[in-house]
């Protein structure tokens, strides 16, 4: 499936904004796609935004999956409202709380810098975390300005959203501000 | 003015780039050369490293940049400042960037009172512009301009001070950001309310709270000579420099803080 879906994003044309619709089952196999496959192929800096899990926790997978971290990096808003103990880690910055969403645009613009010539995917993980702590309005604002700003820079920009927990605001918003939907299924078995 | 006109007289103007992307583009292309601007907050806004990044910019221009320094010295300056990717030990051992600690130039003038009128005023202005045109500054910075009017007697010497110190360095092609500290949810921009009504430009840096979350915000209220827009921006304090994006609105937002 990881292949599949890399496939299927290789053709995409620089600067597009894609919503990534999957089931949770999904969600590994869609991080490999991108980080392993994708952004290694199209020489990119990953950012990787998360909101729904620790970065601690894909920094782990990633390891597993002996995927390198060289060129990945992660804006962490979600370890420290968990108040996590865990030790920070050097590919990790940290935003305060996943309501600060101008910080996390500051991070993204930041790390984008720190990439130099190389282009950057942005990978937003996801809207359906960001959603439980942000009003409709102000993700809606949120995201129209980061997509248009990365997509005046080229860069890539995918957003995961998570089927099961997706409500008639959420597909509007993604319809608005993406180029794209790609529907990420698994391998059917039998 | 047909917008036109006022587009074009707008490309003449003669402008010191700022260095910082966010700002010279919310300037629409940099500070008018030779004008005087407050940079005005509390504590904590990012006053001084966005004074610093002006500076800095500067030097690497090719402009030679002065920091007067009045509230604490240049070593603990130097030691406590962002360690810039752009920036280069160099432009310091060239002579494009200088620091100067004002009490340096208080005992060299001889001005040990504890409060200083009009003659001690000129003295001073005086001895800052022969500076500014001894080693050809393009870009000053004096840090802060609240702690030399604690000396002042009246806002009437206030404001000359800042008036005539204004006018001779603008003669002189020097574009100067006077640093103003005040308090959070401060009704001006100034302590002594003088110093707003005299600059060309006033930018604001403040503290935004939002449902318990504290933002650095800037806000160009004020700036002669050019087009600029008003809306307030969040900042970030980063070693590639001041990064700056729209404050979401998100159809409303509860006011409080500067």
């Amino acid at each position: 499936m990881a292949k599949k879906l890399a496939d299927v994003l290789m053709d995409l044309p620089e600067g597009s904004a894609v919503a990534l619709r999957m089931g949770a089952e999904q969600y590994f196999d869609t991080i490999r796609a991108i980080l392993d496959v994708f952004a290694p192929k199209k020489e990119l800096d990953a950012l990787y935004v998360t909101s729904t899990i620790p970065s601690r926790s894909i920094l782990n997978a990633l390891e597993v999956l002996e995927i390198p971290l060289e060129h990945i990096w992660f804006v962490d808003c979600i370890s420290q409202i968990m108040m996590s103990s865990a030790e920070k880690h050097p590919h990790s910055i940290y935003v305060e709380s996943p309501t600060m969403l101008e910080n996390l645009m500051l991070k993204v613009e930041y790390l984008s810098r720190k990439s130099g010539d190389r282009g950057n995917v942005i990978v937003l993980d996801s809207i359906n975390s960001l959603a439980i702590h942000n009003n409709t309005k102000i993700l809606s604002e949120f995201l129209h300005i980061l997509v248009n700003n990365l997509r005046s820079k080229k860069a890539y920009t995918l957003i995961y959203s998570m089927t099961q927990y997706e409500s008639e605001d959420i597909r509007n918003m993604m319809n608005l501000v993406c180029d794209e939907t790609i529907e990420v299924e698994g391998e059917r078995s039998g | 003015m047909p917008s036109k006109e006022r587009e074009s007289s707008e490309d003449r103007v003669d402008r010191c780039v700022v260095g910082i992307d966010g700002l010279d583009n919310i300037l629409n292309g940099g500070i008018p050369r030779g004008n005087t601007v407050l940079i005005t907050g509390s504590v904590g806004t990012g006053k001084t490293s966005l004074c610093l990044e002006f500076l800095v910019h500067g030097a690497l221009y090719g402009e030679s940049s002065l920091y007067i320094s009045v509230t604490e010295s240049t070593d603990k300056l130097l030691k406590n400042i962002i360690p810039y990717d752009f920036f280069e030990e160099k432009l310091v051992k060239d002579g494009r960037l200088h620091f100067l600690d004002i009490p340096v130039i208080y005992d060299r003038l001889g001005l040990d009172k504890p409060e200083f009128g009009y003659e001690e005023i000129h003295i001073l202005v005086d001895a800052i512009v022969e500076v500014v045109k001894e080693l050809r500054i393009k870009r000053l910075v004096v840090d802060s301009i609240t702690s030399v009017s604690y000396r002042l007697k009246s806002e009437e010497i206030i404001r000359e001070f800042v008036l005539r110190l204004g006018s001779v360095l603008s003669g002189l092609g020097c574009t100067t950001l006077l640093v103003a500290e005040i308090a959070p949810s401060y009704e001006r921009y100034s302590t002594y309310g003088v110093e707003e009504a005299i600059a060309d430009g006033i930018i604001v840096m403040g503290n935004l709270e939002r449902r318990g979350d504290l933002l650095r915000t800037l806000q160009v209220v004020k700036m002669r000579g050019t087009m600029h827009s008003r809306a307030k921006y969040v900042l970030d304090l980063t070693t590639t420099g001041v990064l700056l994006v729209p404050l979401l609105k998100g159809g409303s937002v509860a006011a409080g803080g500067a």
